[in-house]
């Protein structure tokens, strides 16, 4: 009977988590129109009554709701670190990808620039780094 | 009959390639129009020859003429810009100044998409803000300079994009995007112009 519950446990776990996986994928691969519109829905209020004056800038607006957080909504809350952190990541992997991507580019795709780097990195079966291949799924270039 | 079964089969195809095409249909439709901006911003053949600096002598001397009085009677300002690869956007700020109103992120966040696609990267761009006709010329032409400037530090800080392929100006009213009207709306819209290539 234990046993029976213990599976049953851990059907419902299992059942969860892929549930939730298609989630965090979105959440990581999340485009900066779709992570801008998250925010501007969830704290829109909560900025126009705390944070007047502060422009669309992470350092600043994470300062300002900090500095709120007591009156600031759940839903702001709960959703713009999220936002903040996606944003960061996909800015910081297409900033960077060209740095991180050089020797793998040299190595496998001759002189390609800029874009046609891009896809002939984004489409090589093998050779390219962890790094490279991180970097370009981070910036939604794949 | 046969012309109803054809027609069954093409609306059985249709939905099947569509389904084939989209697995994940609210992502396909929020990155269909983005494809249509970097495609409106891509190709420019030559770089033109703009001036800013020179630009905005011209904006800030053009108020003081009688001839440009009334709105109707205002050609554009810099008119070589009405050719270059461009798309318009909505950004509402807060009231005289230039902060972006929180309901206008996702317009911020539309324009980082598309300035980052791999297809735009080679290109630079000119932000160029505008305000409707009313009040004072010369406070319209700093307003819209200051959002300008506000939309492109945006881009540079929150969405990284290289500051050395954006500049900003504003033309106030100096180049009403809809001269017929030029208390509409429409003339606050941002333009976004492709104005050359990275170096």
């Amino acid at each position: 009977m234990d046993l029976t519950l213990r599976l049953h446990a851990l059907r419902a776990l299992l059942l969860a988590l892929l549930l939730a996986a298609p989630a965090l994928a979105s959440a990581q691969t999340m485009n900066f129109e779709e992570a801008a519109a998250i925010l501007g829905a969830s704290c829109g209020k909560d900025l126009d009554d705390n944070c007047r004056g502060v422009n669309l800038d992470p350092t600043r607006l994470k300062d300002c709701i900090l500095r709120n957080q007591d009156v600031v909504s759940a839903q702001c809350k709960a959703d713009y670190p999220r936002v903040f952190s996606a944003v960061q990541q996909r800015a910081a992997a297409r900033a960077g990808v060209f740095k991180v991507c050089e020797r793998d580019a040299a190595k496998l795709c001759g002189g390609a620039q800029k874009a046609d780097m891009l896809q002939c990195l984004a489409s090589a079966k093998r050779g390219v780094s962890i790094q490279c291949s991180k970097t370009i799924a981070d910036a939604g270039y794949r | 009959m046969r012309r109803v079964n054809r027609l069954r089969d093409a609306g059985l195809l249709t939905a099947l390639l569509i389904m084939l095409a989209a697995p994940c249909p609210a992502r396909a439709q929020a990155t269909a129009p983005a494809e249509d901006l970097v495609g409106a911003l891509a190709g420019l053949e030559t770089a033109p020859d703009i001036d800013i600096a020179a630009i905005c002598q011209q904006a800030l001397e053009r108020p003081k003429s009688k001839a440009t009085a009334q709105p109707v009677n205002r050609p554009p300002l810099v008119p070589e810009l009405l050719k270059l690869p461009q798309a318009n956007f909505d950004v509402l700020f807060d009231p005289d100044s230039s902060i972006i109103r929180p309901g206008s992120y996702r317009t911020l966040g539309r324009i980082a998409d598309t300035l980052t696609d791999p297809a735009l990267l080679p290109y630079r761009f000119l932000i160029v803000g505008h305000t409707e006709s009313g009040g004072r010329r010369d406070h319209n032409l700093i307003v819209s300079q200051r959002r300008a400037d506000a939309i492109r530090d945006v881009l540079v800080t929150t969405f990284k994009v290289s500051p050395k392929r954006l500049k900003a100006i504003g033309l106030g009213e100096e180049q009403l995007l809809d001269a017929a009207h030029p208390t509409a709306p429409v003339n606050q819209q941002v333009q976004v112009v492709t104005v050359g290539k990275v170096l």
